[in-house]
């Protein structure tokens, strides 16, 4: 079992620790966190990051939904759908085996603007249920582009009484690291690095 | 660690969060009352003289009306419309001033604060706070918390009953309906399906529907005995729930099925179902038509009430869930989670009217408006 924030800061490391202790006891939940069970708060992650190019430049690697074979962790993506939204689909198949399935739930050129929604849950990979993200480039000064990677999501536990590993904190940890990772990784990819 | 942020336009502007906030509140309240108290004297019939006898009718009626514009004038700020907006990520309530578009209070709530009704008189707000498991009662012109009630489970949507004496709370993880008399503090509940969510009482105050998210079903109460008298099979995972003036039909939002089911209470079934937008979450009713809530669509879907045929689907903020409409019907309050905002539309001609920054995560699901004094 690998859990998808690994490629992110000591902090997650730790709750990792916690996580594989519990992965056992929880191994149960599973079933249930395949559907899309959540409880009543949704949890809010916005980062962001200055990429040296031009948004056109950026707009071009985050718009092309079926190839994000960037992304960390992934080894290759397949997908349908021709990037229309709420129709297309992608698999991210990942090094370690595991996959990600995903719905693009928007792509809006003119305000560059990317939505993509995860498609069931697996809370061993990602603390976190029922996992949305809005990506959003803007204009930043020097002619490079500002991008912002906002997400709503779910604690991993679908009710109230979280166990540790499981609440709110566990989450936002683990979707702020995962965030972090995907910038540096799209950073990295547009400016050629 | 940021975990959100506040758009730069608006980075700066300072929202009042703690005990400051009840001052304001009170300041604005102690002049809405003072108000309220001259016009009492100014509408009597023999107001007292200003100048002794000589006083004449005609210097009287200038007087009267100079009063009376005064009273509009220093009035008007305290009796305009507001919203409260549930900001679930900030823990607290947003008040919005409806004139301006702008929040003018913000009161701490805790337990991360979701579920929001106002009583149809304005005189009390109550908020569910799933995660702190209790219900905040709010005196909505004082702003300020009258108490606390502990409800087990995870309080969700709520409703006031119209003569504003009970109220009604969704139990997410309980299968049951909690009604709270609020004089006496009892509470009773009644079993209803998996996840319960939105909470609607009819105009006519004989029905109450919640949305039983898991079980794909409405449930419809009879509010009299509080006994479960139908199970009604809408689209997939209802949220948000609504019922017409007449209180002949119901909404249901199908945040999994993109459609709305329209419920005819009498006959206790489907009557329609309208395909509206990716991820509907609420629905609200104004001019004679249907606005639904598109929270992945970043729109609003406008249908005709009468022919049930789509009229328009309007952009709106990120992430739009909770809607409600001004007591007039005249505008649709749309609150817009992830850019955290609330947008008024003009319910006849559907063109945006505002938009007021909120606290973070605005949910507002719920009756969120208080309508002018």
């Amino acid at each position: 079992m690998r859990q998808e924030a690994d490629i992110a800061p000591a902090n997650v490391a730790v709750t990792r620790r916690l996580f594989l202790g519990a992965a056992a006891a929880f191994a149960s939940f599973a079933p249930c966190a395949a559907f899309a069970a959540h409880g009543a708060s949704p949890l809010k992650v916005v980062e962001t990051t200055i990429i040296d190019a031009p948004p056109d430049k950026v707009w071009a690697v985050v718009s092309d939904f079926a190839h994000a074979d960037w992304l960390p962790g992934v080894a290759r993506v397949e997908a349908s759908g021709d990037d229309v939204p709420d129709q297309a689909r992608r698999r991210l198949i990942l090094a370690d085996g595991g996959v990600i399935e995903e719905l693009l739930t928007k792509r809006d050129a003119e305000r560059m603007m990317l939505g993509v929604h995860r498609e069931g849950d697996d809370v061993k990979r990602l603390p976190a249920t029922n996992y949305t993200a809005l990506i959003t480039l803007r204009p930043a000064e020097g002619g490079k582009t500002e991008v912002e990677w906002k997400a709503r999501f779910y604690r991993g536990h679908p009710t109230n009484d979280p166990p540790p590993e499981l609440n709110d904190d566990v989450a936002l940890a683990a979707v702020t690291a995962l965030q972090r990772a995907y910038l540096a990784a799209l950073k990295a990819k547009v400016e050629g690095r | 660690m940021k975990l959100s942020r506040v758009p730069s336009p608006v980075a700066n502007r300072v929202f009042p969060v703690c005990a400051s906030d009840a001052e304001v509140g009170s300041s604005r309240l102690r002049f809405g009352r003072g108000c309220r108290a001259e016009r009492v004297t100014g509408e009597g019939p023999h107001p007292t003289p200003l100048r002794g006898a000589t006083f004449s009718r005609k210097r009287e009626k200038e007087a009267r009306a100079l009063f009376a514009a005064l009273f509009v004038l220093l009035c008007s700020p305290a009796s305009a419309a507001e919203a409260f907006i549930t900001a679930q990520g900030a823990d607290a309530l947003s008040i919005v001033d409806l004139s301006k578009m702008e929040t003018v209070a913000t009161l701490p709530i805790g337990g991360k604060p979701a579920g929001i009704a106002v009583s149809r008189d304005g005189a009390r707000a109550f908020v569910t706070s799933p995660e702190g498991k209790f219900l905040t009662v709010i005196d909505a012109a004082t702003r300020k918390i009258e108490k606390r009630i502990p409800v087990e489970g995870g309080p969700l949507g709520v409703a006031a009953s119209p003569d504003g004496k009970r109220v009604y709370v969704a139990d997410l993880y309980g299968r049951r309906l909690v009604e709270i008399d609020l004089a006496s503090g009892a509470q009773r509940s009644v079993g209803v399906g998996a996840m319960a969510s939105g909470v609607a009482v009819a105009p006519d105050a004989k029905t109450i529907i919640v949305a039983d998210r898991d079980d794909n079903a409405l449930s419809l109460i009879d509010a009299a005995t509080f006994s479960r008298v139908a199970t009604i099979h809408v689209g997939k995972h209802p949220f948000g729930v609504t019922i017409n003036a007449s209180s002949a039909r119901a909404y249901s939002a199908n945040v999994e099925s993109d459609d709305v089911s329209v419920v005819d209470l009498r006959a206790r079934k489907v009557i329609a179902t309208l395909k509206c937008g990716s991820r509907p979450y609420t629905v609200a009713l104004a001019k004679g038509r249907i606005f639904v809530a598109n929270q992945h669509g970043d729109s609003v879907s406008v249908f005709d009430a009468e022919t049930l045929a789509p009229v328009d689907t309007l952009k709106v903020g990120e992430y739009p869930e909770g809607l409600a409409v001004s007591g007039d019907g005249a505008r649709v309050y749309v609150a817009n989670w992830f850019s955290n905002e609330l947008w008024a539309v003009d319910a006849q001609t559907l063109k945006v009217l505002g938009k007021a920054e909120t606290g973070d995560g605005p949910r507002a699901f719920g009756a969120f408006i208080r309508d002018a004094d």
